[in-house]
């Protein structure tokens, strides 16, 4: 079928031209000190093509998704054909910028859509970019591309990633994807099957009021418990998050107007990742919760993770400044760690400020950590918020915290994260006493 | 029909709630259905239990019985009890079809909610009926009755949440250039796509179902090759609104400015060409004169 090394169908070199000419591009590039980038592009979905359409059909996909290629790379490549659905581009004297750039521009040229027969194919790709480095091994290099496109797919597809941006290249990290894709999988059968539920936490304060109660989820399928750990970064990678966080806005506003209406009215914090307040659509989805419960938006808080302080986009202010003219409240969680930043504070119209656990597990033995406890927790009573801290356990932390001037306690020493009928009996008991 | 329904795991509280907020028009997931997912789930699903506590509700029970029997919901053969029809349906689309069922009643009962679900009926199972008939591979005809059911599910949350909503939605319907939800956007703090798009979640209905939801007045994402939303959804969102359309064509009124603005996008992704829709719209006069 095959002549001169090329591929009929599209035209490219085939497997071992592409391996006969990457030997001779890396040595040249060595020799002249010049650049060599490798991308590695695998077409998804190909298999559905195949079976749906035959071979021939998917040759002819395959076929118009090479000329789109071509076209894009103008000339500036070496194509060659690995296998089925895979193709490698060869690029003498290219950086990582611009292959990277390259990528960007296939992906899109490959993504538009093809009409065959009587519907139209919605093509996308996953692409790995690897620049060669001195004295390394082709294959290697080639295998390295391969690698990142490997990484690209399992990320979702539709994207490309530079090799050494994997999260864990090798054994482990294979391993790990595995574990994510299993998880992932899990999360669709959640959201489609009742998996998902909110436990509740009191936050009680010094006064003996319920400050509020924080909304944590929990997820289980086949009688298997999804700790959060596990749950909430593969949400985030795959774009889910924004999915189960509105989920969490209905069934905490839910709550707590089920709360409201049983007389103990009582505000529900809920977890908003950075997803869903970077996205313009916040508001509407908040105003439709808070609508769907029928809940007075004073009873919600909204608490806010600290990676949202990596970077508070104009997006991320309106949302937050549509909550508050709502009257929704804004805690700000895990303070004090991570990515908080006291110049981010004046910007974020938060309401309540939570001392992360990091600080009281401490105490009290630990003065210093005692006195930056009672520096934020000044700094944010200036601010006009109510001071919470988070994971209290011991008597003697708490009577740390008070000494501090803490406003509130959440923590083991109240009481765990229950699930809804615990919580309304927590209450009633609490009442009773 | 939640009333009938004994499902052990939900407390009475919750159950005193639910009737509490039926009241006032919020639909929370309907009882019967957290029972057959419940089913669902377990590695033998009890069918017999299931047909009973179906059973227990009349007017459940004939409306199933009488959607699993219909030619628009893509099957063929007659069925004469609820154990029939689940076995026929199987627990996962007989799920769906009951929500959509109880939706309807989970709504205060109201002449004006009384023609907008007949309207949603309608265009449920004319776009049931028409991925049947074109032959669409990429959606089941079932999928396509539910969306039509669920799709505008948010107007009467609307209707109960905002006394001017009604002046809302007229301008909506009339705008030929801005997106039906940009109107509503501009006078309302969310929109109904939002709105039906968390209910449908919080019903636990399939992502495709709530993404088409969420997204079907946005002329972009029907023929986008985005991400999100999946094809499916996309395929649902075109066949509704071609449903609606045919139904507008025959009936000779138009109450929206839809299809001027989403027509062209939904035939070329549907693959009708415009001189085609005269020959369909004749095949499903029969059908829509039939269900009268």
């Amino acid at each position: 079928m095959q002549a001169n090394g090329i591929d009929p169908s599209t035209g490219f070199l085939d497997r071992d031209s592409c391996l006969d000419l990457l030997g001779r591009l890396a040595s040249s590039a060595a020799a002249s000190r010049q650049m060599l980038a490798a991308l590695w592009i695998d077409l998804s979905r190909m298999k559905q093509v195949n079976e749906s359409f035959g071979h021939l059909g998917g040759d002819m996909v395959i076929a118009q998704i090479a000329q789109r290629l071509r076209e894009k790379s103008a000339g500036r490549g070496e194509w060659c054909r690995m296998g089925g659905d895979e193709f490698v581009c060869l690029i003498p004297h290219c950086d990582a910028e611009h292959a990277r750039q390259l990528a960007q521009d296939l992906l899109q040229t490959i993504e538009a859509p093809i009409r065959f027969g009587e519907i139209f194919l919605h093509p996308s790709a996953s692409i790995g970019v690897a620049i060669l480095e001195a004295d390394e091994d082709p294959f290697v290099f080639l295998e390295r591309a391969d690698r990142a496109m490997g990484t690209a797919r399992r990320q979702g597809g539709g994207r490309a990633v530079a090799s050494g941006e994997e999260p864990l290249p090798g054994r482990l990290g294979v391993l790990l994807a595995r574990e994510e894709l299993r998880i992932e999988n899990q999360l669709h059968l959640a959201l489609e099957n009742g998996g998902l539920s909110l436990h509740y936490q009191p936050i009680v304060g010094f006064d003996g009021r319920i400050e509020a109660v924080e909304a944590l989820m929990r997820c289980t399928v086949d009688n298997e418990h999804i700790p959060p750990g596990k749950l909430i970064p593969v949400a985030e990678k795959t774009g889910l998050i924004t999915r189960l966080g509105e989920w969490s806005l209905l069934a905490g506003a839910r709550h707590a107007s089920h709360l409201n209406n049983a007389g103990y009215r009582t505000k529900v914090a809920i977890n908003v990742s950075r997803a869903q307040l970077s996205s313009a659509k916040f508001g509407q989805a908040l105003h439709a919760a808070l609508l769907c419960a029928n809940v007075s938006p004073e009873l919600i808080e909204l608490e806010l993770t600290e990676s949202l302080f990596m970077d508070i986009s104009e997006t991320v202010q309106a949302n937050l400044h549509t909550a508050r003219t709502a009257g929704v409240g804004l805690a700000i969680d895990d303070f004090g760690t991570g990515y908080s930043c006291l110049a981010n504070l004046k910007d974020i119209p938060a309401t309540k400020l939570k001392l992360d656990r990091a600080f009281v597990i401490v105490l009290p033995h630990d003065r210093r950590a005692f006195a930056v406890v009672k520096v934020m927790t000044q700094l944010g009573r200036e601010l006009g918020m109510t001071v919470v801290a988070e994971g209290v356990e011991e008597q003697a932390q708490l009577d740390a915290l008070r000494e501090a001037g803490v406003d509130a306690i959440q923590g083991y020493i109240h009481a765990r994260p229950m699930p809804e009928d615990a919580l309304l009996e927590w209450f009633r008991k609490r009442s009773a006493a | 029909m939640t009333e009938t329904t004994e499902t052990p795991s939900t407390s009475p509280f919750d159950a005193m709630l639910e009737g509490s907020l039926k009241d006032i028009g919020i639909p929370p997931r309907p009882l019967i259905l957290e029972r057959i997912s419940h089913e669902m789930l377990q590695p033998e699903p009890d069918y017999k239990r299931l047909s009973s506590v179906i059973s227990a509700d009349v007017s459940l029970s004939a409306s199933l019985i009488k959607t699993a029997n219909s030619p628009f919901f893509g099957y063929r053969g007659r069925v004469r009890s609820i154990s029939e029809a689940l076995m026929m349906l199987g627990l996962d689309v007989a799920s769906r079809a009951i929500a959509g069922i109880i939706l309807r009643q989970a709504f205060p009962a109201s002449p004006h909610f009384v023609r907008f679900w007949d309207s949603s009926a309608r265009i449920a199972r004319l776009s049931g009926w028409l991925t049947q008939y074109l032959g669409n591979h990429k959606l089941r005809p079932d999928d396509a009755y539910t969306f039509g059911l669920f799709r505008d599910c948010g107007i009467p949350i609307l209707h109960l949440r905002f006394p001017d909503y009604p002046t809302v939605l007229a301008q909506a319907n009339e705008e030929a250039r801005l997106g039906f939800t940009a109107v509503e956007d501009a006078k309302l703090p969310t929109n109904h796509a939002m709105v039906g798009c968390l209910l449908a979640q919080s019903w636990w209905l399939p992502e495709e179902l709530c993404l088409a939801i969420r997204h079907h007045h946005d002329a972009t994402v029907i023929e986008m090759p985005a991400f999100t939303p999946p094809p499916t959804s996309r395929y649902r969102i075109a066949m509704a609104q071609f449903a609606e359309y045919l139904l507008q064509r025959h009936t000779g009124l138009s109450h929206t400015c839809e299809w001027e603005k989403l027509g062209t996008a939904c035939l070329r992704l549907l693959n009708i060409a415009e001189d085609e829709v005269d020959g369909i719209l004749a095949a499903a006069v029969p059908v829509i004169e039939a269900e009268e």
